[in-house]
């Protein structure tokens, strides 16, 4: 299996699927000629033309709502926003229209429609480009919700977004884009939502890790494994809607502990909403409170020592970890 | 053991009520069936009273307080009781299982099924104590593990006590190793192999046992939101009005005075506003020649003291139309129509600054007399301020008369989700053109009736109007 980097993984399942299927088409700010401010979309206004691959005015609102509307007429729009913290200048398009429209007029018509964009910190793009709102986007009925941390995860799930005929929430991260991973690229079978994976195997505790948080939870789990001789399970859920809940309580019924991990705010995040539901769900499993580790609640700062004391390490993972067993 | 009294259900339709008048005082005796407290539904004020005897140990609603259907209001103990304690568990959080705070009463009764229950709540002392007696008689042999201070809850994790309840561990006897001295599973894993079962009482009984420690409280972070009842956050409903302008200077229109409302005037304000909003209406309107009913009434008084009004025939007549004209005894509701076969007729009275309708039930089938009867009752009532519930509700159609303030025709609202309301003007000697063309005076009384379209059209409205008129206009049809 070759290797690739996560964002050449994105490239390939947008190649992919736009030679596949000829309603598949690409808009966002500077895609195009300039070919994506992560390089995304290297090579693909070549390959495809200007009819396919549209450079959009800064308008998110607009270029959206436009997303919203061929996928309306039948077209599979891909959208991409230069970072979530933008998509809150469509927040209308995409909770009052992409979200409601199936519902609103009883399914007659369909909106499969993906806007894809990164989040996440560690940059120093200060509080306007470093935010993580998955938190935001998995509470609203009627998107889906994409979060992977792998290039293979990159791929597999944004072909599967592409193909789904629900309007979806494709958040990547920033940091991950040079990451390497192997990808199958023989395999053409997109991945499924709702499935979580196992990144590794340990029977005393359950960590999940959200977005770029799946990679820290990893390398935490390790130096749990040799520093105290803790084994973790460590699950990354790759979408938060639909979640594999089954996958992440059937964790914790055999470790008896969970800690989760995301970069986001603490209040109403991810790890406060997975709390409820662990508790609700496997409470009479349960040896210690739900953890969390989550961003710190303020907005991103700019100042570098700053900034990567606002979100989590693999120290404070192991911290919490550790916490569900001892006083700590 | 005080029992605790819950704000009572007193009409179909009752949500909240409000606590108008204590009738006993805190300390008093209180009797089965005697009089407890007044409390306004939302349909009239009511006189509660006790279903248990005792003494009034404690009240919780005091006077003009708002609470929601099932809140506690007061205890009724035993003389001497000391108020206050939850001794007593919520009644809906909690269920049965710790029901019995008292030692003696509470193993008495604890069988297997309670003792299983009481081990999965996680409980202190008390649960223990029943818990260890399920397991078997040596339990009462082996002295307590002085580890913990007495009543003291033991801290486990879920799953430790769960597991603990399965092997038979004794949770009060592990030494924990989790936070905070915590018993986790590994915990409960290791005693239970070291000695399988290790039950001991806790047991000397009932002293400690009395202690609140069974209430499974929720973490401090979240107990003042369960601490604020519904009736705290309702309070603003009920004191809460317009946002008064009344500080600094008055405003152009000088300083209002702010009256809240009854809940009564909130519920007609509330349903009369759901009309208007929901009911797509139409007036119809004639007049009717009232000779014969005055011909009538005046030789009804040769009989009787209380001869019937002209409002109990329009009242008797309407019953007997409705019996022919289903729709209007109907209603609109959820995109249906609800044709019903009892013909109950409202009677709007104004009383005491409000407004209530109490309902003459199958007026088609009394006689005009016994009509007249019912009606006077049932005004008495209103103005006497004693009207229940019951009496107010199952209209199927509202008569409203304005007339005997010489209010020659108005249009009411109707009462949904009844199809009409019939309105009644002054009977008065007005000019008419008779038969041959000229003008003469005549008795004349006008009848409006406001429609929902949505079940009735111009033309039953119609025909319902034409055929009371024509009942009225023979009077001795009233009397069949």
């Amino acid at each position: 299996m070759p290797a690739m980097r996560y964002r050449e993984a994105l490239n390939l399942a947008l190649r992919e699927e736009m030679n596949a299927d000829e309603d598949v088409f690409l808009m966002g700010e500077d895609i195009g000629v300039f070919q994506g401010a992560f390089k995304v979309t290297a090579g693909l206004l070549e390959e495809f033309g200007e009819k396919r691959v549209r450079d959009t005015p800064i308008s998110e609102n607009t270029f959206v709502g436009m997303g919203v509307g061929a996928a309306m007429a039948g077209l599979r729009p891909v959208v991409e926003l230069m970072t979530i913290n933008f998509s809150l200048l469509a927040l209308d398009q995409i909770i009052n229209s992409a979200a409601s429209i199936r519902y609103m007029f009883g399914a007659q018509v369909k909106v499969p429609l993906v806007i894809r964009m990164p989040q996440g910190a560690g940059h120093q793009l200060g509080p306007t480009h470093s935010h993580c709102f998955e938190a935001l986007y998995q509470h609203i009925p009627g998107l889906l919700v994409a979060i992977p941390s792998t290039p293979a995860d990159a791929r597999g799930l944004l072909k599967a977004a592409i193909r789904d005929d629900n309007p979806v929430v494709f958040i990547e991260h920033e940091t991950l884009y040079g990451r390497r991973g192997e990808v199958d690229t023989d395999d053409d079978e997109p991945l499924r939502f709702g499935q979580a994976a196992l990144r590794r195997e340990g029977d005393d505790v359950t960590i999940v890790g959200i977005s770029r948080m799946a990679e820290t939870a990893l390398k935490a789990a390790d130096q749990l494994a040799s520093e105290h001789e803790i084994q973790a399970d460590v699950i990354d859920p790759r979408t938060l809607r639909p979640l594999d809940l089954d996958t992440i309580l059937a964790s914790v019924r055999r470790t008896n502990r969970a800690v989760i991990v995301e970069e986001g705010w603490p209040h109403g995040g991810v790890g406060a909403n997975l709390a409820a539901l662990i508790s609700e769900q496997a409470f009479d499993y349960l040896d210690a409170p739900v953890g969390r580790v989550t961003g710190a609640d303020v907005p991103m700062p700019y100042s570098k020592p700053l900034e990567q004391a606002a979100f989590p390490h693999e120290e404070h993972v192991v911290k919490a970890a550790l916490a569900t067993f001892r006083d700590v | 053991m005080a029992s605790d009294v819950l704000m009572p259900r007193l009409s179909d339709s009752m949500e909240e009520g409000t606590v108008l008048k204590w009738l006993v005082e805190v300390g008093g005796e209180v009797k089965r069936g005697a009089p407890l407290a007044e409390i306004e539904t939302d349909k009239a004020n009511m006189t509660y009273e006790s279903d248990a005897d005792g003494v009034l140990v404690e009240v919780l609603a005091e006077e003009g307080q708002t609470l929601p259907v099932g809140e506690v209001i007061a205890r009724i103990g035993e003389q001497g009781e000391a108020p206050g304690g939850r001794a007593e568990p919520e009644p809906e959080s909690e269920g049965a299982e710790q029901a019995e705070p008292e030692g003696e009463a509470g193993e008495a009764q604890a069988g297997e099924a309670e003792a299983r229950e009481a081990e999965a709540e996680a409980e202190g002392p008390g649960a223990e104590a029943k818990e260890a007696e399920a397991k078997g008689p040596e339990a009462e042999e082996k002295p307590a593990k002085p580890q913990r201070e007495e009543g003291e809850r033991v801290k486990a994790s879920p799953v430790a006590r769960r597991m603990a309840g399965e092997l038979g561990v004794e949770l009060g006897s592990v030494d924990g190793t989790g936070p905070g001295g915590r018993v986790v599973k590994s915990d409960v894993e290791a005693a239970a192999e070291k000695g399988g079962a290790e039950p001991h009482a806790q047991a000397e009984k009932p002293a400690e046992v009395e202690t609140p420690a069974t209430v499974e409280k929720p973490t401090d972070d979240e107990a003042p939101a369960t601490d604020e009842t519904p009736s705290q956050s309702e309070a603003p409903a009920a004191t809460g009005g317009p946002p008064a302008p009344s500080t600094g200077e008055a405003g152009p229109k000088g300083d209002p005075e702010v009256i809240e409302l009854t809940r009564l005037q909130r519920t007609v304000s509330r349903r009369m506003a759901e009309s208007k909003a929901t009911a797509p209406d139409f007036a119809l309107s004639l007049d009717v020649d009232m000779t014969l009913c005055i011909e009538l009434r005046q030789r009804l008084k040769e009989q009787t003291e209380h001869a019937p009004s002209f409002n109990d025939m329009v009242v008797k007549a309407a019953a007997l139309a409705l019996r022919d004209h289903p729709k209007v005894n109907g209603a609109y509701r959820d995109g249906r129509f609800e044709l019903y076969p009892r013909v109950n007729v409202g009677v709007a009275v104004a009383a005491r600054d409000t407004l209530v309708v109490p309902v003459i039930r199958d007026a088609d089938e009394k006689s005009l007399g016994e009509v007249s009867r019912q009606a006077r009752r049932l005004i008495g009532l209103v103005r006497e301020g004693k009207i229940t519930p019951p009496e107010l509700s199952g209209g199927t159609f509202t008569v409203s008369n304005l007339g005997m303030y010489g209010v020659e025709r108005f249009t009411g609202v109707i009462n949904p989700p009844q199809a009409a309301i019939l309105t009644v003007g002054a009977l008065m000697k007005k000019p008419a053109v008779d038969d041959r063309g000229g003008v003469v005076a005549r008795d004349l009384m006008n009848l409006t009736m406001a429609c929902d379209h949505r079940i009735l059209y111009g033309a039953d409205g119609a025909e319902f109007l034409a055929a009371v008129r024509k009942l009225l206009e023979e009077p001795l049809s009233l009397a069949l």
